[in-house]
């Protein structure tokens, strides 16, 4: 079975100022649909570029990438924007969620950004997304009446909307206390058992342990 | 995601945070107040000056007047006896394009009657006159033609001179009285003529009321020997008909005269004029703090667009991840700006419809907001908005989504 991700030779150089810096320095990664992934790597290490061009964010200075077999690394604005709605879902270490939008517009944004979806429909799949994930009493709530470990999970329900092929976590636990931390961990393991496709961008061992398996990055490649 | 879903998510979720710009909305609504205020005072003079025009007989009618000669008059200049009555009745005979001819004589003669006298206007014309300046008796009738052809020695009074003459207008009727040392006798009085610019203008049309008319054959008969023209004033069949109809009068008067020393415009042009100079001012001075406070109330919108976009630079980085478009991010911002200022045009509306009333009640001015001033108002603020709301939205759209979630 091929790889959902197939990434070959990755390279990422940025301009700061008159210096160019390489976060990537020829990265192969090869993940298969249904595995949990960590990526681990102290701060500056590109572990966080990896996670941007994995998840379609942002584009490889070089290096091929076939997300489901197909060849993303060419793609650019609108048609990039349409693999990241389709394909991948994020969780934020910051959460992220609209505060002016109640926590089902706010999971409902994606497929509104589909586009095609009618209102109720949208509110339907976002309501069976929280209630899957436990937030059934929270639903008209704001994201400020709801705790942190709450938030996250409605951040979840969100990046999992749109039945993408990834759920992409940069950091999900960083903001919150052990206990929420652990809660949100736990959301990320049973997804994992239900069979998604999971990969956490982390720099904490604790989380990283989670995973079945991790890719570390140190100076832009995989040591 | 289409361009009408993003303008939909734009407006779904602006109105949850007007708050936030409460201060650009107060910049909208002053400025169109301020604008719609303006146009309808304007609209409301404009028709009112058309009413004047309307009243005085000035819509389709074209003037006749002596063109000035030249320093060095030619032979055929010289030779051409100007505007006579003659022309008057030329053109009465010939001019199918016509529906009235209106020559006139005026003089300054001494008004006697008992021991009232007093010097004013006397007018030596036709029964067409009333027709064309749109006046009718109070009592008693206008001239006829009965009195043209005989040279009757009777005048038609206008309300004040009879009023002032013989103590009451009415009572003047069938009484008698001296005009330059010449018996006449009063046949009709003319009603009482009005017309206010303003509550603070006199009476307009006074002038109207203030004068007699005599048959222009009998002014010629008793006064003058000679039939030259102050005034000759034609009307037109229709509106449609004024071209026609002042070169049919151009092709005649040049028949009788064998020169062009005459001039034949239409009228209106500068009627009512001068009575309009303070509200022009007026207006002007609105305009321009309408178009100040709008322009004034855009930059306070672009700049809290500005302010708002950087503030959710981390937000529309999200967005982007969720899979918004850059286009979708663009719709997004302008119509946020475009929802803020199309609520200010409308309060704004509401604001103008209810000053342009005080103003009107308390001037005594005519003013409407018609639906055009309204449409146009609305227009404005949306262009303000748009104007206002482009560069922010360019802004947000260009914003790379790993930069901008990075932010802050």
């Amino acid at each position: 079975m091929p790889g959902l991700i197939q990434a070959k030779a990755l390279t990422k150089t940025y301009r700061l100022g008159r210096v160019d810096v390489q976060a990537l320095r020829g990265v192969d990664v090869e993940i298969k649909a249904g595995e949990f992934v960590a990526i681990v790597g102290p701060s500056g290490s590109g572990k966080s570029t990896l996670m941007h061009i994995l998840g379609c964010l942002d584009t490889a200075s070089s290096g091929s990438y076939h997300l489901e077999g197909e060849d993303v690394s060419g793609l650019r604005g609108k048609r990039l924007a349409g693999v990241r709605n389709r394909k991948v879902g994020f969780v934020f270490q910051t959460f992220n969620l609209m505060p002016r939008l109640s926590i089902e517009e706010n999971v409902g944004l994606p497929l509104k950004y589909r586009g095609g979806i009618g209102r109720g429909e949208r509110k339907r799949r976002a309501l069976a997304r929280l209630e899957g994930l436990g937030l059934g009493h929270r639903i008209g709530h704001r994201p400020d009446e709801l705790s942190g470990g709450e938030r996250q999970r409605v951040a979840i329900a969100r990046a999992l909307v749109g039945e993408p092929a990834i759920l992409m976590a940069d950091e999900p636990t960083g903001n919150l206390d052990s206990r929420s931390g652990t809660e949100v961990l736990e959301t990320f393991e049973t997804l994992h058992r239900s069979g998604h496709t999971i990969i956490i961008v982390t720099h904490d061992p604790n989380v990283a342990a989670r995973a079945e398996r991790t890719i570390s990055i140190a100076d832009g490649q995989v040591v | 995601m289409s361009l009408f879903e993003s303008i939909l998510t734009g407006l779904d979720e602006a109105r949850r945070h007007l708050g936030q710009t409460a201060l650009a909305l107060l910049g909208i609504i002053l400025g169109t107040g301020s604008i719609v205020t303006v146009l309808a005072l304007f609209g409301g003079q404009a028709a009112h000056s058309q009413e004047f025009l309307n009243e005085v007989g000035g819509v389709g009618t074209l003037i006749v007047s002596n063109r000035d000669l030249p320093i060095q008059p030619s032979a055929r200049e010289l030779r051409s006896e100007r505007l006579t009555y003659r022309d008057a009745i030329l053109l009465k005979a010939r001019a199918g394009s016509l529906s009235a001819v209106s020559p006139g004589w005026v003089s300054q003669l001494t008004y006697t009657a008992g021991n009232n006298h007093f010097d004013g206007q006397v007018i030596g014309t036709v029964p067409d006159y009333a027709m064309i300046n749109k006046i009718k008796p109070l009592v008693g009738r206008y001239l006829t033609e009965y009195d043209v052809s005989r040279q009757a020695r009777v005048v038609v009074m206008g309300w004040k001179y009879a009023d002032s003459l013989f103590g009451d207008a009415k009572a003047a009727l069938g009484r008698n009285l001296q005009l330059g040392g010449k018996q006449f006798t009063v046949v009709g009085v003319m009603t009482r003529e009005e017309f206010y610019f303003a509550s603070w203008e006199g009476n307009a049309l006074e002038y109207r009321n203030e004068r007699a008319y005599i048959p222009i054959s009998t002014a010629v008969a008793q006064f003058t020997g000679t039939d030259p023209l102050d005034f000759l004033t034609l009307k037109a069949t229709s509106i449609s008909a004024i071209p026609a109809a002042q070169a049919e009068a151009q092709r005649l008067l040049y028949y009788r005269h064998g020169v062009e020393d005459f001039d034949i415009r239409p009228s209106g042009a500068g009627a009512g004029g001068q009575s309009g100079q303070f509200l022009l001012l007026f207006n002007f001075i609105f305009l321009v703090v309408g178009v100040v406070s709008l322009f004034t109330g855009g930059i306070v919108i672009a700049n809290i667009l500005l302010a708002s976009v950087v503030e959710r630079v981390r937000e529309f980085g999200t967005r982007m991840a969720l899979g918004a478009t850059a286009g979708g991010v663009f719709a997004h911002v302008l119509t946020e700006a475009l929802l803020v200022t199309l609520i200010g045009g409308l309060l704004g509306l509401g604001l103008g419809t209810a000053l342009t009333g005080t103003v009107a009640r308390i001037m005594a001015l005519p003013a409407v907001v018609s639906p055009t001033i309204a449409l146009l108002s609305i227009t404005t603020s949306a262009v303000v908005g748009i104007v206002a709301g482009v560069y922010p939205a360019i802004r947000a759209s260009r914003l790379s989504p790993v930069e901008a979630l990075r932010y802050g």
